[in-house]
């Protein structure tokens, strides 16, 4: 028998949040610099294997994966049966903080993609002093609804499923099959009306920053934005939008690569950032 | 290049990705391909009938129209970005999507499925 133990760890943590308790589920891997990763809406932090298992990633960098409350191995808070989830900016960026605090990460490098890609704006914006890089995956200021949202979380729909065959067009037609149904998998085992939960943050007002982006001053914090080309929630022109209200932000499109760039093709996705995560390591 | 709808039945026949999303599935799908009308009626998740307008009243369920280009690109080997899926031509405004939105939330992937099926055999 031909066993592979991976090098990842998976962890809880129990803290209150918003002053209700919760238990929260974290995977890492490797040592050095912390990177906190954020996995996309409705999914959960197995969006980031192929970094975890990446030996020359992890050489350097601590990578840190959490799955967000009501997401993958996190529960929800106790209560949760009589409330509809709705994510909000306010709540998001203070979960990150906070599980940086809990892990007592130093000035981590923060990763995010899709509302995470998002958040990580609104961490640059904000917060630009407790990181030590930003980078955003398929980040945009504000996004287009294209398609009604009302199915996806309905007794008569199996919403996970719905879920995944919404976002399954986002990926490059390109990318190996094994790792987009992987990615798809995840959406399939979301629970009920949690990524329907999370673009209430993604396509709300709330979250609408394109009036706020210039405040973001790259001087304090290296803003770094990677965008597949495939993706057509946040297409490469809307990062481009974001990108030219923010000096001096870095940005790239990742040909052939969609709206899960690190799941869908980790290889190909790797062979960007990995300069990327060399300028970081560089800088100081 | 047209949709090559007549060869739909053909093509779909034995899919597996379409016997594994389509338990159940009953419906009648007005694609409008530039100026041609076709009606895909499907049955017990099988395509049962492919008809190639014009169509009297056709009774459909879900109406798909876009451009003869739009479609042609959507169905190329490896189509470009914004045409390579059914909602990244909706964002674009490529195609318009009209009718029953629940069952096409229900039985979403069987349909990106179907037209997919139209691309050459490889690109499967």
């Amino acid at each position: 028998m031909n066993v592979e133990i991976e090098p990842v760890t998976g962890r809880y943590m129990r803290l209150d949040f918003e002053g209700r308790p919760h238990r929260i589920y974290w995977e890492e891997a490797g040592q050095g610099i912390p990177m906190l990763c954020l996995h996309t809406a409705g999914s959960d932090g197995r969006q980031y294997r192929g970094l975890l298992n990446d030996p020359e990633i992890t050489r350097d960098f601590r990578v840190i994966v959490f799955d967000m409350p009501w997401h993958g191995k996190s529960s929800p808070p106790p209560g949760f049966e009589t409330e509809e989830y709705k994510l909000t900016t306010k709540t998001y960026s203070d979960m990150v903080l906070t599980v940086s605090r809990a892990l007592q990460l130093e000035k981590p490098v923060v990763m995010g993609c899709s509302i995470g890609g998002r958040i990580a704006l609104v961490l640059a914006m904000e917060h630009p002093s407790e990181f030590r890089a930003i980078i955003g995956l398929q980040s945009g200021a504000a996004i287009e609804r294209y398609y009604e949202l009302d199915w996806l979380h309905h007794p008569e729909v199996h919403g996970a499923e719905a879920s995944a065959a919404v976002v399954s067009g986002l990926m490059a037609p390109t990318s190996p099959d094994a790792d987009r149904w992987e990615t798809l998998w995840h959406y399939m085992q979301g629970g009920p009306g949690i990524f329907k939960g999370d673009l209430y943050f993604y396509r709300g007002e709330d979250g609408d920053i394109r009036d706020r982006l210039g405040r973001i001053d790259v001087t304090k914090c290296p803003l770094y934005l990677l965008t597949g080309e495939y993706d057509y929630s946040v297409a490469p022109q809307d990062t481009q939008a974001a990108a030219d209200l923010i000096p001096g932000v870095k940005y790239q499109v990742m040909p052939k690569l969609g709206h899960f760039p690190m799941s869908e093709n980790p290889d190909l996705f790797l062979s960007y950032l990995k300069p990327v995560l060399a300028q970081i390591r560089g800088s100081r | 290049m047209a949709l090559p709808l007549d060869r739909l039945r053909q093509i779909s026949r034995g899919d597996k990705h379409l016997a594994r999303f389509g338990r159940d599935f009953a419906c009648a799908i007005l694609v409008g391909d530039g100026d041609d009308d076709w009606l895909i009626e499907i049955d017990k998740g099988e395509v049962a009938r492919v008809t190639k307008g014009p169509l009297i009243m056709p009774r459909t369920d879900i109406t798909l129209r876009a451009s003869t280009e739009a479609w042609s690109k959507h169905i190329e080997a490896v189509p470009p970005p914004g045409y390579h899926d059914l909602f990244a031509m909706r964002r674009f405004r490529h195609i318009r999507i009209e009718g029953d939105t629940k069952l096409l939330a229900s039985y979403l992937f069987y349909i990106k499925r179907l037209f997919a099926l139209l691309r050459p055999v490889e690109a499967r």
